[in-house]
């Protein structure tokens, strides 16, 4: 399925806000929202409403644990996927505690990444309601 | 420009002849007279003497002021010199100082147990001074070189825990980067920015390529400092070794379709619903076999994933239609960067670190791994879990 949403893409380091940014191109025609760091993450999401939120786990001000229960707690429906350079478990797990609806491992080839991040939206955006129509 | 690191074991460094000077020397026995005699021989080299007249005051003197050396008296009222070196050796351990024995005449039944009991050396009454003062001497020289040597391990582990910290950290910071770069790499090969000319196209793969094997090599280095420092232990929990291989068996086949390989799994006993293990340190396990199988078979062949459940264990199998591993070769496979004469067949790399991560994976588990070849060409490597 093509993904046509917005999605708010947090991450501090921007070669990976860019390559990610390339991945979600990808998978349909997103209209992309950058955050550099964790607190700006919370403040774009109140301010823009997007579909979708990539975080990354490790940012500073507020790393991604602490934005991701920010967001969730200011919208329980919010869509949340972590990205991970870390494999620690106890970290994803803690993660998908806090509502993360899963995680990428940005260690992984872009072909996996990809079918990853495929496999996950198909997951969460099953119905055509949920899959906006592009921007203007 | 940064400092110099320390040399290790600089200050460890000893001069045997000066650590004996003024050494502290703790001289038992129950008779005054030998006391005397010994006193007599040692004082004029310079030693510092303290005198106990039993076993049991050995050991408060010992505990008061802990001695460079004891001349220790076997035949004493209440508890003799055996008991009392076999007491200070339970007490003080490595650190005890070197006793020597006194023995009446030079009976090879006394020597044989004082010897046993710690002790490290034994003096025969009557006492000649050049031979009392030699072997004194030579045990003192003994001792400070033991201590030199405790200290230089000391430093040379601290050195090595550093240096495994800072590998780690570098090794942390390089990944985040190189994965970009790979994937930027791979995007462009993919036209994303415009379609390139043949010359592009080629630059471009030969930067995938590289950042490839840098990303596999700081990947594998950073496993390695990462487990030698004992910094990530193994956390086995209940999950689906089952529902791990297919996840693992779908990403690798993304990769390996682009040798025109396959990775099957092929129908076997079905596996335990739940095992215990960390799923994050066997899906390294996992993907290292799979990624080797892939680079050491010709593009186009099909892998093969086969578990298996025996009473108490399980095991996953997989098999490459690879060259094979030479017999004499075999005990490198799972050493720290012990590659094999085998190559990739498609021009990757390999550090030689990953199966022997994969191996102190295994074994923090309680598990095992191996490989042999299998009857039909290729080998097979596989992994034992244990099982309830």
């Amino acid at each position: 399925m093509r993904f046509n949403g917005k999605i708010l893409l947090a991450d501090d380091e921007a070669h990976i806000r860019k390559f990610v940014g390339l991945l979600l191109r990808k998978v349909g025609s997103p209209t992309l929202i950058e955050a550099g760091d964790g607190q700006e993450a919370v403040d774009l999401y109140a301010r823009e409403n997007p579909d979708l939120v990539l975080l990354d786990v490790s940012m500073p001000v507020l790393d991604g644990l602490q934005a991701l229960d920010r967001i969730r707690r200011g919208d329980p429906d919010a869509i949340v996927i972590m990205l991970t350079s870390l494999t620690n478990r106890q970290t994803i797990e803690e993660c998908l505690r806090l509502g993360a609806v899963g995680y990428l491992r940005k260690d992984l080839t872009h072909p996996e990444l990809l079918a990853e991040l495929q496999r996950l939206i198909d997951e969460n955006f099953d119905s055509p309601e949920t899959n906006p129509p592009p921007a203007p | 420009m940064s400092q110099p690191p320390p040399t290790p074991g600089q200050d460890a460094r000893v001069n045997p002849d000066a650590a004996t000077r003024a050494a502290r020397i703790l001289l038992v026995d129950d008779d005054r007279i030998n006391r005397r005699i010994l006193a007599g021989i040692l004082r004029p080299e310079g030693y510092e003497l303290t005198e106990a007249g039993s076993g049991e005051e050995t050991l408060e003197r010992y505990a008061a002021l802990p001695p460079d050396l004891v001349l220790l008296d076997v035949m004493m009222p209440g508890i003799d010199g055996f008991a009392t070196c076999r007491q200070l050796k339970e007490t003080y351990g490595d650190h005890c100082a070197p006793i020597i024995f006194i023995t009446a005449k030079s009976e090879s039944d006394d020597v044989v147990q004082g010897l046993a009991a710690g002790g490290v050396d034994y003096l025969p009454k009557p006492f000649r001074a050049k031979e009392v003062v030699a072997r004194i001497r030579l045990h003192l020289q003994n001792r400070a070189l033991i201590e030199a040597q405790r200290s230089l391990v000391e430093q040379l582990s601290q050195a090595s825990a550093a240096k495994n910290q800072l590998l780690g950290m570098a090794a942390h910071d390089l990944r985040n980067p190189l994965a970009s770069v790979r994937a930027l790499a791979g995007l462009l090969q993919e036209d994303v920015a415009g379609p390139l000319n043949v010359d592009q196209r080629d630059l471009v793969a030969t930067i995938q390529e590289a950042s490839q094997s840098m990303l596999t090599l700081v990947n594998e280095l950073l496993d390695t400092s990462v487990l030698e420092s004992g910094e990530v232990v193994v956390t086995p929990v209940e999950a689906s070794l089952g529902d791990l291989l297919d996840k693992e068996i779908r990403l690798q086949n993304i990769n390996a379709a682009g040798k025109g390989q396959r990775i099957v799994l092929a129908p076997g006993e079905p596996l335990p619903a739940k095992l215990r293990f960390d799923p994050d340190k066997l899906r390294q396990v996992i993907d290292n076999l799979l990624t080797n199988a892939c680079k050491f078979s010709p593009p186009g062949s099909v892998i093969t994933v086969r578990p298996s459940v025996a009473p108490g264990s399980c095991t996953v199998a997989v098999q490459d239609q690879g060259p094979g591993i030479p017999e004499n070769e075999r005990h490198k496979l799972f050493q720290d960067f012990g590659r094999t004469s085998v190559r990739p067949t498609g021009g990757e790399k390999s550090t030689g670190l990953g199966l022997a991560i994969c191996r102190r994976i295994m074994v923090a588990h309680g598990g095992s791994i191996g490989a042999e070849p299998c009857p039909g060409g290729g080998s097979s490597f596989s992994f034992t879990l244990p099982a309830p």
